[in-house]
């Protein structure tokens, strides 16, 4: 369960602030997926990434599983963000000199998982996202929808609770769009995986059971 | 996986990363190499000296008045223990005539017996009367003529080899059997040397002298081979640490090209440790994973260096000391072990700052850096 607590957040550019989220309230529930929309600039991806544990809020708290992340420290949260939540950003965000199959082997290295395991985990989860012909590819050699792909199976790696998607078809095209919203959504339902997505586009507001509005950092819907 | 992620990143930027190993190669071997010289230079010079090292010189204590040491005396060295042989040698200077020439020259008397472990010959033999090389080519004198001494002839029966000795010149020397110059020369001895049975026994035989001959009155002063050999040692191993200092500055060029290289990857790969940290790298991780690179980088260059260093310390000793009969020691061994640490020690402390410098970087600012 994710829940947020009058979040703010602020950014200093010289002697500029910029307050990019201004207030937040939201609860999501487990196995919940909810997708976030706004316009340009109004905060999406700064509260996913709080979300994630990868910022802390100037002010306000964040909870994961009701652990109050503003109290963890820089170890405990890089565990937490590890084991419990994965990420899928717009750009892939992929590893280029390893593998496929080596850039889903990684965050089970940094647990420590011992190399026969994570191999067999690693091609099991390439075989679900359709890519365990190209396992030995290097990103270069893949395409965006396939990249897209294996930073799916890198995020469940760990076997993380929250998927954390960051507009993961703004790069794709419809096809390849759909594939892998598809997958998103099959885990969402047969995992039980709590999903927040981020997205521009209007036409997939139907894989999520609730899509909440967000403008100049505030939620104007909470859907 | 980390070392294969190492390996990989040093690949992806190959002219610069031989570039780094080339650097601490060079150093490592220039560091290895003159350690290596430096050794040898020390064997060849101690070399010279192997055969001294256990002789001990006794002369009159002048600053107590005495100018020459008398019978009594050197039958009480004599029966000193741990002295093996004991060479009593008086001297005289007095002038030498050969077919008209004439020169001064320092005349010894010694038991011509024990003038062989001192001495050896160019040519003759050890009997009647032994002249120095520089004499015996001032001369143009050969073994069998004729020389006068203080208005005696004597036949020359051998001519000494060159060399060196730190009590006397044997190039400039005139030796007379102790009969012989006793017949010339009235004069007590003005040293005694001594061969002590084993260097760590002359300690004991000084404190014997001391004990015996000096009990009342300080007669002779003692002198040690050792300690000269000794300090000369030190001199050598100090302009062997001066030079290898020296050679150490291309290694710290190295690390300064090695802290460069990582902190333009560290900028490079700003956004893949942004992603590291998101999927659950530690900031220890991320430093490992710089420090690596940087080992690996350190162990190719030091360990190439190294090898390359005997090569290395081979050539040097071929030009200038013309023997290469030192560099396959044990010490060289050392001096390469040396180099080889210190190499990958710069490697790695060079890469210190920069992987520490990657481990701060915050997530988020990372992932979004473009
Ligand atoms: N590191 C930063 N420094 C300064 N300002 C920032 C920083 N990151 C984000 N901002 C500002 O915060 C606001 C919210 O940014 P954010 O990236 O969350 O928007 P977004 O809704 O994801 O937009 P987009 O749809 O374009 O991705 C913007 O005004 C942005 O300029
Ligand atoms: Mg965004």
């Amino acid at each position: 369960m994710i829940e947020l607590i009058d979040v703010v957040k602020k950014y200093r550019i010289g002697a500029y602030e910029v307050t990019a989220l201004n207030g937040v309230n939201l609860k999501v529930d487990e196995g919940e997926f909810v997708i976030i929309m706004g316009p340009s600039g109004s905060g999406k991806s700064t509260l996913l990434y709080l979300i994630g544990c990868l910022d802390k809020p100037t002010s306000g708290r964040v909870l994961i599983d009701g652990i109050d992340t503003s109290k963890l420290n820089d170890r405990k949260l890089t565990e937490l963000r590890r084991d419990k939540i994965g990420f899928i950003f717009q750009q892939y965000h992929l590893i280029p000199t390893l593998t496929a199959l080596e850039n889903v082997e990684l965050p089970m290295v940094f647990k420590g998982v011992s190399k026969g395991k994570r191999m067999r985990r690693a091609e099991e989860l390439l075989e679900l996202v359709g890519l365990g012909e190209k396992k030995d590819r290097k990103p270069k050699e893949l395409s965006g929808g396939e990249q897209q792909r294996v930073a799916i199976a890198r995020a469940l790696a760990n076997e993380p609770s929250i998927l954390l998607c960051d507009e993961p078809t703004g790069n794709l095209d419809t096809k390849s769009g759909k594939v892998v919203m598809d997958i998103i959504k099959r885990l969402n339902v047969e995992e039980d995986v709590t999903v927040v997505l981020v997205t521009h586009d209007p036409s997939l507001k139907v894989y999520g059971d609730r899509v909440i509005r967000i403008r100049d950092g505030r939620i104007v819907d909470a859907g | 996986m980390l070392v294969e992620l190492a390996l990989r990143n040093l690949a992806r930027t190959k002219v610069r990363s031989v570039l780094a190993i080339v650097g601490i190669l060079i150093g490592v071997m220039a560091i290895s190499s003159i350690g290596i010289f430096g050794e040898s230079l020390k064997a060849v010079v101690l070399e010279n000296f192997k055969d001294v090292a256990n002789e001990v010189i006794i002369t009159p204590d002048y600053t107590h008045g005495y100018t020459s040491i008398s019978e009594r005396t050197v039958k009480k060295i004599e029966s000193l223990p741990y002295a093996e042989m004991v060479i009593p040698v008086k001297s005289t200077s007095s002038l030498v005539e050969h077919r008209g020439k004439r020169t001064y020259a320092t005349i010894y008397g010694m038991d011509l017996e024990k003038v062989k472990s001192l001495f050896e010959l160019k040519s003759g033999n050890y009997k009647g009367c032994l002249v120095g090389s520089k004499i015996a080519e001032f001369f143009g004198i050969r073994v069998g003529e004729k020389i006068s001494i203080a208005g005696r002839e004597f036949r020359v029966d051998g001519i000494i080899r060159e060399g060196a000795r730190f009590d006397i010149n044997p190039n400039y020397a005139v030796i007379l059997p102790m009969r012989e110059f006793n017949r010339l020369f009235n004069v007590e001895y003005s040293m005694v040397i001594v061969k002590v049975s084993s260097m760590d026994k002359i300690d004991a035989f000084k404190r014997a002298v001391e004990r015996v001959v000096n009990r009342k009155e300080s007669k002779v002063s003692v002198l040690e081979l050792k300690m000269i050999v000794d300090r000369l040692k030190k001199v050598f191993s100090k302009m062997s640490l001066f030079l290898m200092a020296i050679a150490g500055i291309s290694l710290l060029v190295a690390g300064i090209s090695i802290l460069n290289i990582m902190l333009m990857s560290t900028i490079e790969r700003t956004k893949e440790i942004g992603i590291m940290r998101a999927i659950g790298a530690y900031r220890e991780t991320i430093m490992m994973i710089f420090l690596l690179e940087a080992l690996v980088l350190g162990l190719i260059g030091s360990l190439i260096g190294g090898a390359l260093s005997v090569l290395g310390g081979y050539a040097i000793d071929i030009l200038i000391l013309k023997t290469a009969k030192f560099v396959f020691t044990p010490s060289s061994i050392f001096y390469i072990v040396l180099g080889v640490s210190f190499g990958i020690l710069t490697a790695l402390v060079s890469a210190m700052y920069p992987a520490w410098k990657a481990s701060r970087l915050e997530p988020i600012k990372a992932l979004r850096y473009e």
